[in-house]
């Protein structure tokens, strides 16, 4: 396997379970005991009612995107090879929006409020990414 | 309500240093040269100064301090705000609030970036600019998806407008082409080259939707204005500015959340600047509007109430924003042609349009009440200022 040369995400102290759980395969969103609200990323107060007693809970990963970009301008010579890629905003069906990529799908075929699902990489050793692709239908 | 200061206040100078290339200046030197020329512009002297608001690099700390250094300063006032292109405003409505409050007299506001030559000046900087990341706080949920640079939040913006309301890529073009064709008259402004949307379509795609000439032009420039109260403004040289109104709506759960990107806080900041001013959107005779991209330009006509939401592009396609439109817009050629100083430079356009300083081929005929409006601060904050002739 060649070098991976993306930049890789840098935990803080409230993302640190999240990034875990993606090793797992796991998508985790903290979620409020007292208004059952889910946000994302992690903080210390649920955004909704102002409650510290919150857990992580794990997504569906099963969402629709909101909006996406695709980037033909090359910002990081780790994506030379990825243009053009698209970014997309994933609504959850939790509620919480994700920034992410959208795999195993053009960008001409990439369109707003399409349904997608959450897939992993194990980019390296220790760093798991959570990507999107087109919801399959069963 | 909250129309105690409507006519109270004025910007009474403007002054500009060298846009463009300036590899012989830093961000604080053109600042200063800004600030002089605003002085001087004022009719005033240094000595008349009593505080001073900047907003500086997010790089550099207490900015005012190493600004009112470089000016020979002591003053009862300065600091230096932080909502990103909102901010030059926020530091205008801030001098009125400070004089109101007795805490000073005379005040100047400005801003200066040295981009141009930030990211040109070497081989070094260039691959500072093409690797480094864009926010020093952005270390997780995007540079791993490739997330960098500006033009990724307008153009993720426009595509779910293009998706709601049918919006094109033509009529975020005629955008781009109206201000530059301002361009073409304003002897300072970066890009002057006539632009065709045949030139503006076929350009090359940074963030689809969005191509080359749907962002703003880098260049090296600063911009100061002088505050001060009306009453002491009919002494001064020129025709003040009246500061009308002023508002400002910071929609802090972010641009990604609730439907931030359609409907952006530019609303709120409208409602309260046009109640302050005792105006509405019918009443103003030329917009100057933060246009890091095209898109902020479109949404912002639809926030500040010039057309309903999901209007914004035909509107725009209209020719509404030309000279000789219903609404000239961006006279300057705005950030996307002049050059793009975080919208300092749009505060001066305002001013000087309101002063009928220009000869007919830029000027805004019998131009009475102007909106100038600010964004930035990781696309949320936004920023209004309603400038007039007269103080009612």
């Amino acid at each position: 396997m060649s070098e991976y040369t993306k930049p890789l995400p840098i935990p803080s102290v409230e993302s640190k379970p999240f990034w875990e759980g993606c090793k797992r395969h796991e998508l985790l969103l903290p979620r409020c005991n007292q208004c059952a609200s889910y946000w994302f990323p992690a903080t210390a107060t649920c955004p909704g009612c102002l409650s510290t007693d919150w857990e992580w809970a794990r997504s569906s990963g099963r969402g629709r995107i909101y909006s996406f970009g695709v980037y033909h301008r090359v910002y990081h010579q780790g994506f030379r090879n990825d243009v053009p890629y698209v970014l997309v905003v994933v609504q959850l069906d939790e509620g919480p929006r994700l920034v992410s990529n959208l795999v195993n799908c053009a960008p001409e075929e990439s369109q707003c409020d399409m349904p997608v699902e959450v897939i992993f990489e194990d980019v390296t050793e220790d760093t798991t990414l959570y990507k999107f692709r087109p919801l399959r239908q069963s | 309500m909250n129309n105690n200061l409507r006519g109270k206040y004025a910007i009474v100078g403007v002054g500009q240093s060298k846009l463009g290339k300036v590899p012989d200046l830093g961000s604080i030197g053109l600042f200063t040269v800004a600030a002089k020329n605003a002085i001087e512009d004022a009719g005033l002297s240094k000595a008349d100064v009593d505080g001073l608001i900047t907003r500086g690099p997010d790089d550099v700390y207490c900015h005012h301090q190493l600004v009112g250094k470089a000016l020979g300063l002591n003053v009862t006032f300065s600091t230096s705000t932080d909502n990103g292109g909102a901010s030059q405003i926020l530091g205008v409505a801030m001098a009125c609030m400070a004089i109101d409050a007795g805490l000073c007299h005379t005040v100047v506001v400005g801003y200066g970036r040295d981009t141009w030559s930030r990211t040109h000046r070497s081989a070094e900087a260039k691959r500072l600019v093409a690797t480094r990341d864009e926010s020093q706080s952005n270390r997780e949920f995007g540079p791993e998806f490739g997330q960098f640079g500006a033009p990724v939040r307008y153009a993720i913006a426009a595509q779910r407008h293009m998706h709601l309301y049918g919006t094109t890529k033509e009529h975020l073009g005629a955008i781009a082409v109206a201000f530059r064709n301002h361009a073409t008259r304003n002897p300072c402004a970066f890009l002057r080259e006539p632009l065709t949307i045949e030139d503006y379509l076929s350009a090359r795609l940074i963030v689809d939707p969005l191509g080359l000439y749907d962002c703003s032009v880098f260049i090296d420039g600063a911009g100061a204005v002088v505050v001060t109260s009306a009453e002491r403004a009919r002494d001064l040289r020129h025709p003040p500015a009246i500061i009308l109104g002023f508002g400002f709506g910071n929609r802090l759960k972010g641009w990604f959340a609730d439907d931030n990107m359609i409907t952006t806080g530019a609303r709120e900041a409208g409602e309260t600047a046009y109640r302050m001013a005792g105006i509405g959107p019918k009443d103003v005779d030329t917009v100057q509007a933060y246009d890091c991209f095209t898109h902020m330009v479109l949404l912002q006509l639809e926030d500040y109430g010039f057309c309903k939401k999901g209007e914004g592009g035909p509107f725009a396609a209209s020719g509404a924003l030309e000279s000789e439109g219903a609404l000239p817009t961006n006279t300057s050629g705005g950030q996307l042609s002049e050059g793009h100083v975080e919208g300092m430079l749009q505060i001066l356009e305002g001013v000087r349009q309101i002063r009928h300083e220009y000869g007919p081929d830029r000027q805004v005929k019998d131009a009475k009440i102007a909106l100038v409006t600010g964004h930035g601060g990781n696309t949320v904050c936004q920023s209004a200022l309603i400038l007039g002739r007269q103080a009612s």
